[in-house]
């Protein structure tokens, strides 16, 4: 049936070409003098029969000045368009005009099949026209169409192509991040970047793309790819089905990926942790993870694989937040409605990050819905939130708008008598803005601020506020290079005031800001090789506490630390090559260069003597943009897998880091106290290395994933106070710190079921931390200089956090903890001074705090699951500390009535009720 | 925000709506309680305001151990200057080692130190402290509030000099006995009752006591040396102190620096942790050294100075009617005819004879419990040569 269509068809046209020879070969004369196509095209028409078939509005530019005798229409018309964008085809008695585009009249070589003769050829498509503005790009939404990507040729070249595009949620059209996509007879896979764009070099033809993306439905899109081009893909989120067992996995990344030690969290695994007053907390979840350990229990600082909670880049959107908790940490500082996901590295930090030690915490929300408004409320015993998104110019711009309040004073009130002056608060609010310009640019501003007021029974106020903004514009060259400028200013500050005592009132400020400016590019080179490389700049200024008087009858004098400023650059480039189809690699250097500048006076020390008042020889004084002094080096981030089979892979890494910004805190969690103090002649910046080795096995159809990782890692220059240091108000802190040698090793184990009715994960760490303070010319040593532990070297750590979905209305979460007490500096002996008997402590950290245990639990209930229902609601009940074990958050000994007692301080030692509403509209 | 911040307890009991203590804080027992190494511990001061200059020497004990310390004996104890003079302490027992009268070391110029040698044959030295005089005391003072009396001191500087101050005091005050006893039972030459003389006294006595806290302030920060309101310390309304007649007598010791920071760090390292947001404790290095072995950790300050004195009065007519908690508990008489008398033992004190109907003595009331009656197994009756009464 179809050879004979096309026999008929053939015979058509072969009749029609007969015809039209006899007829073709007209000579005439003609002469124009500045012509428009009109009046050229009717004086041909009229001479010669033929027929012109065109646009007249792509010819109003042109303008004839011809003068002709005896030619052939051919001949007139590649006088009339000679040096002009403009060219014909002529097939029969037509003329086709066109401008640009070259049209090849005739039927292409092979049109007839295996039975050319002669040389056949392919016809030659020179022209590219999809990269011209306004085309649209095909927003593949089924599986089973086939998307023709590419210039359309009968005959499929050879040799590849590539592919680029953005993933989208069809529901809300906001980007599906860290998706894969993967051609499985190809054996080539490329995944989304944070705007959900992605680029793959397939080889030519037909294709089958299996796409992966984390709460997205598993799919898959049919392509013929004839040329470079692009491809937009909509997903399905996905619905978690009951009875039917997922066959694929939502992911493979961590078999794949050449990076160690990523993990990578969505809202849903984040919202389904018990956490004490029922709402979803980013931090409290990242704390599950292997390798990854608490700074204690009323506090949202951590500290991955043996670091210090400040050598924690934390970023949101972009942004350096520098303090991410609320309310002695009993929040953090993402409000959990709106975040997308968290990504959190520990070993392979990306060459584009730096600046921090131990690891880099990337926190995403989500963009606003392009498509409709929707929003969700949540009412907590403490706390409320809200977020309202939609578009503002639907599919182009839109908008996310987030916000949480407390209103815990109410319930201060009610306490007796003696607690009534005590109050605490806190509010923070997202606002992020999305603009899709066009297919090649798109534009996003993020905002963030947070503020936090508590007063502590005493007349001592306390607050502090974070403040971010950036903007960011993706810009896409081709289909292979694409850049993301980022400018961003980030603040932080704090202010402690006191009114009680009227000669003595006053008010202490400290404020950091960072201005940042960056530029970020990917190349996909070839189907091997993607480079990432680009270039950054902070610029920091820091206004180190600011001492007030407080009122008229003060007689305090004010003391400013002079502010401080410094320039923190870095220019990277790093390459993912895939080797073999086996063997991967991402190698990359950054190379960062701190510079510190004035105004400043700096003082300088006698060498090889401690740095204390008396060992100062002179100061030097520096003028505004003056460099003071220059630390720069290379930073080398190297990993590379192996896969020993399909679902089995090895990598290693090895990566060094550099920290300019130092943290000096007295306390072990991030306190609205706490001086940062940049770099300087008498402070060097912190210098870290880490070697990694990790193996990675998923078990039935990827839905288990189990990996082993073991690290060495290697501090310098870390600062440790000495005893009775004062870090506020403090203009020579120098004085007053010690550098420290670390080195952490450990290992780490997980297991994670990531879909069916349970799921969950659980980990195991051991790993040990220790600091070393040798140098005698500090003044004075720790430990008789020898290893002793961080504050934070727990060697066993044992998390387990699983989900239990009765049916889609009603599932249950558990979450086990457990790991070693913290190190402890203990009394040793007791003596008789000043009136009191009074403790003699031990060198430092020589003692542990009894073991830590908790179980949380918690219940998620849903409202009915109708679509069209004006909101969505949902209560969340629990217990938190389910055993009501009293769990040491620290020891301490106290003299009372001339009689030393020692005594555990538990925090949440009952079992703790909670529960939460959420309404979704 | 440091001390007994129970904000924390305040919220959760609120947000949980029970009454339930969530922060919670038990007794905890330090494994590291039985330390074997004894320490030297050096206290006192190289006072040289005219009086007996007394430096106390004693060893650390294990947190178990039922005493505090134990004293250091048999040492040889000297003040040395910078300018080769030396000046020898004798020991006064329990490990006091004194100096009549220190206050010709008035040069502002030169600077002393301790020399120690133990009868263990180490040495021990602080550093060259220079002499630092404390200016007067301005004032002390009381305000009274509902849970008893709060004490204050002022102080200033003219020459802006002194700027770290520490306090200590000697506290004083009046006890009354549950029964005021008018005889005293003679056993020599026979079994008698007489009359009690005055000195002899035994219902009003005068109990002595120390500061037990670390009492610092700084003007430091301030443009003017002044110290307003300085808190030295709470008498409570229940205190047994405030039941007849209250005294303080304040020492202000002007400090150096460094010195200031020991007795901050060792205040913060034994009498400020708890709280959450606290410092983590660290080991304390005064300025004592063992010389025989530079490793070994000695414990104590050396300051050298005059220190300033100010004597406070508080009455019990001027405060509200407050209830003392007094040892007093179960005070009973029980009557003892004549006949009965030598029964008892030589230490019982009649309180009140017993007369007939026709007015003849035929016994006597003696309290049930010593302490009832006799207040010199607290303190002494000898009114102090200060005392003023009202």
């Amino acid at each position: 049936m179809k050879k004979l269509y096309s026999s008929i068809f053939f015979l058509l046209i072969v009749l029609t070409t007969v015809v039209a020879q006899e007829k073709a070969g007209n000579k005439i004369s003609v002469s124009f003098q500045q012509a428009t196509i009109d009046q050229l095209v009717n004086e041909l028409e009229a001479r010669t029969g033929y027929r012109f078939y065109y646009d007249p509005v792509q010819f109003d530019s042109l303008r004839v000045k011809l003068n002709v005798t005896d030619k052939p229409v051919a001949a007139i018309l590649d006088l009339a368009f000679a040096n002009t964008a403009f060219h014909y085809a002529i097939v029969q008695q037509q003329v086709f005009l066109t401008k640009s585009r070259i049209l090849k009249p005739g039927l292409v070589a092979g049109f007839f099949g295996g039975t050319t003769s002669g040389v056949a050829k392919p016809a030659d498509v020179v022209t590219s026209y999809i990269d011209e503005a306004g085309e649209k790009v095909p927003e593949a939404t089924t599986e089973n169409k086939l998307y023709e990507i590419g210039i359309k040729t009968n005959e499929i070249k050879q040799g590849k192509a590539t592919i680029a595009g953005y993933l989208r949620d069809i529901k809300s059209g906001e980007p599906v991040i860290a998706a894969t996509i993967y051609d499985p007879i190809a054996k080539t896979g490329a995944s989304t970047d944070q705007f959900g764009y992605y680029s793959i070099t397939l080889p030519r033809g037909r294709r089958t793309l299996t796409i992966k993306g984390l709460g997205m439905r598993d799919t898959w899109r049919k392509i013929t790819l004839y040329s470079d081009g692009k491809l937009n893909i909509e997903l399905q989120e996905q619905v978690t089905s009951l009875k039917e067992v997922k066959i694929s996995a939502d992911k493979i990344a961590n078999v794949r990926g050449v990076e160690l030690g990523v993990s990578r969290l969505d809202a849903k695994s984040i919202k389904q942790v018990p956490t004490v007053f029922g709402e979803a907390d980013v931090l409290r979840v990242v704390l599950t993870l292997p390798g990854v350990q608490t700074v204690g229990e009323a506090s949202t600082g951590f500290n991955v694989r043996g670091g210090a909670a400040d050598q924690n880049l934390i970023l949101l959107n972009d942004a350096t937040i520098y303090n991410p908790s609320h309310f002695f940490g009993f929040f953090s500082a993402f409000n959990p409605d709106i975040v997308k996901e968290i990504e959190l590295y520990k070993s392979s930090i990306p060459e584009k990050y730096g600046g921090r030690l131990s690891s880099v915490l990337e926190v995403t929300d989500r963009e606003g819905n392009k498509k409709k408004f929707t929003g969700t409320a949540g009412i907590g015993l403490l706390t409320s939130r809200l977020n309202i998104e939609g578009p503002i110019v639907k599919d182009k711009t839109s908008f996310i708008f987030g916000g949480r309040t407390t209103y815990s004073d109410w319930l201060l009130k009610l306490l007796p008598q003696e607690y009534k002056n005590s109050s605490a608060s806190f509010y923070d609010f997202n606002l992020d803005i999305s603009h899709h310009i066009d297919d090649r640019n798109d534009i996003y501003l993020t905002t963030y601020l947070s503020q936090d007021h508590f007063k502590l029974n005493s007349d001592t106020t306390y607050g502090y506020s974070n403040k971010n903004a950036n903007i960011k514009w993706k810009h896409n060259f081709n289909n292979r290079l694409f850049s993301v400028l980022t400018t961003g200013i980030d603040r932080y500050n704090y202010d402690i005031s006191s009114s009680a005592i009227p000669i003595d009132a006053y008010k202490l400020s400290f404020d950091v800001k960072q201005t940042t400016l960056k530029a970020d590019f990917t190349y996909y080179l070839n189907k091997d090789n993607i480079l990432d490389f680009g270039l950054s700049s902070i610029y920091y200024n820091l206004d180190p506490g600011d001492f007030e008087p407080n009122g008229k009858a003060s007689l305090v004098v004010p003391d400013a630390v002079p502010a401080e400023r410094a320039l923190e650059s870095a220019l990277y480039v790093g390459d993912k090559y895939d080797i073999t189809s086996n063997l991967s690699i991402s190698a990359g250097i950054r190379y960062s260069l701190y510079n510190y500048l004035g105004p400043q006076t700096v003082y300088n020390y006698a060498p090889n003597l401690p740095k204390t008042g008396v060992n100062i020889l002179d100061s030097t004084t520096y003028k505004k943009g003056q460099v003071v002094n220059t630390y720069h080096g290379p930073e080398i981030r190297v990993s590379a897998r192996y896969y020993l089979a399909d679902d089995l892979s090895i990598k290693g890494g090895y990566n060094t880091l550099r920290q300019y910004l130092h943290l000096l805190s007295n306390s072990t969690a991030i306190s609205p106290t706490d001086v940062y103090k940049l770099s300087d002649p008498n402070i060097k910046p912190q210098y870290g290395d880490q070697l990694s080795l990790g193996l990675y096995k998923n078990f039935k159809e990827n839905t288990i994933e189990t990996s082993v990782e073991v690290y060495y890692k290697r501090i310098k220059d870390y600062l440790d106070y000495k005893s009775g240091a004062t870090l506020l108000l403090n203009d020579h802190i120098e004085q007053d710190v010690i550098n420290t040698r670390g080195k952490a090793y450990g290992i780490e184990f997980l297991i994670k079921k990531t879909t069916g009715k349970l799921n969950g994960w659980l980990s195991y760490t051991y790993s040990r931390t220790f600091l070393r303070q040798d140098d005698p010319n500090a003044g004075e040593t720790i430990n008789g200089g020898n290893f002793y532990p961080a504050n934070y070297d727990k060697p066993n750590d044992v998390n387990f956090t699983g989900n239990y979905r009765f049916s889609h209305r009603f599932s249950i979460s558990l979450d086990v903890t457990y790991s070693t007490g913290r190190p402890i500096t203990l009394p040793i002996a007791k003596y008789e001074s000043a009136g009191s008997e009074r403790v003699l402590y031990s060198e430092r950290n020589v003692y542990r705090i009894p073991d830590y245990f908790r179980s949380d639990f918690s219940m998620n209930i849903e409202g009915n699951h109708k679509v069209h229902q004006l909101t969505h609601n949902s209560w969340s009940i629990g217990v938190y500390n389910l055993t009501g074990r009293a769990n040491a958050y620290s020891t301490f000994f106290t003299e009372q009535g001339g009689a030393i007692n020692g005594y555990k301080l538990s925090i949440f030692a009952k079992p703790i009720p909670f529960v939460n509403y959420n309404i979704r509209f | 925000m440091r001390n007994k911040s129970n904000l924390l307890f305040i919220i959760l009991i609120a947000a949980v709506a029970l009454l339930i203590n969530l922060r919670c804080r038990q007794p905890y027992i330090s494994p590291a309680g039985s330390s074997a190494t004894s320490y030297l511990v050096v206290n006192g001061t190289i006072d040289t305001w005219g009086d007996t200059c007394v430096i106390n020497l004693s060893r650390t004990v294990k947190l178990t151990d039922s005493v505090n310390s134990i004293p250091e004996l048999n040492a040889v104890v000297s003040v040395q200057g910078n300018d080769g003079t030396s000046y020898a302490l004798t020991e006064t027992g329990r490990g006091n080692y004194a100096y009549p009268d220190f206050s010709f070391l008035t040069s502002s110029a030169k600077q002393y130190r301790l020399n120690i040698v133990t009868s263990g044959g180490k040495t021990y030295q602080s550093d060259f402290v220079p002499v630092k005089n404390s200016p007067p005391i301005d004032s002390v003072y009381y305000t009274v509030n509902p849970t008893g009396i709060q004490l204050f001191s002022n102080t200033h500087d003219g020459t802006n000099n002194s700027r770290y101050y520490r306090w200590d005091y000697d506290e004083t005050w009046v006890v009354r006995s549950y029964y005021d006893s008018y005889w005293e039972l003679k056993t020599i030459p026979d079994v008698t009752v007489v009359q009690r003389s005055k000195p002899d006294q035994i219902d009003s006595c005068w109990i002595s006591g120390k500061s037990s806290t670390i009492i610092l302030n700084s003007s430091a920060k301030l443009s003017k040396d002044i110290i307003t309101d300085n808190p030295v310390g709470i008498v409570g309304s229940t205190s047994e102190k405030l039941t007849s007649a209250y005294s303080i007598l304040l020492h202000q010791y002007a400090l150096t620096e460094d010195a200031f920071n020991y007795w901050q760090n060792l205040k913060k390292n034994t009498e400020q942790l708890g709280s959450i947001f606290d410092a983590q404790p660290s080991q304390i290095v005064g300025n004592i050294h063992c010389i025989t072995n530079p490793s070994e950790l000695v414990i104590g300050y050396i300051s050298a100075g005059a220190d300033s004195r100010k004597r406070l009065f508080v009455y019990k007519n001027a405060l509200p009617y407050w209830q003392p908690q007094t040892p007093f508990v179960g005070c009973g008489l029980d009557t003892v005819l004549l006949a009965d008398l030598h029964r008892l033992s030589a230490g019982a004190i009649p309180v009140s004879a017993v007369a007939n109907g026709q007015g003849v003595v035929i016994g006597y009331d003696f309290a049930t419990s010593r302490i009832c009656v006799d207040c010199t197994l607290r303190g002494t009756n000898q009114q102090p040569s200060y005392w003023i009464s009202k």
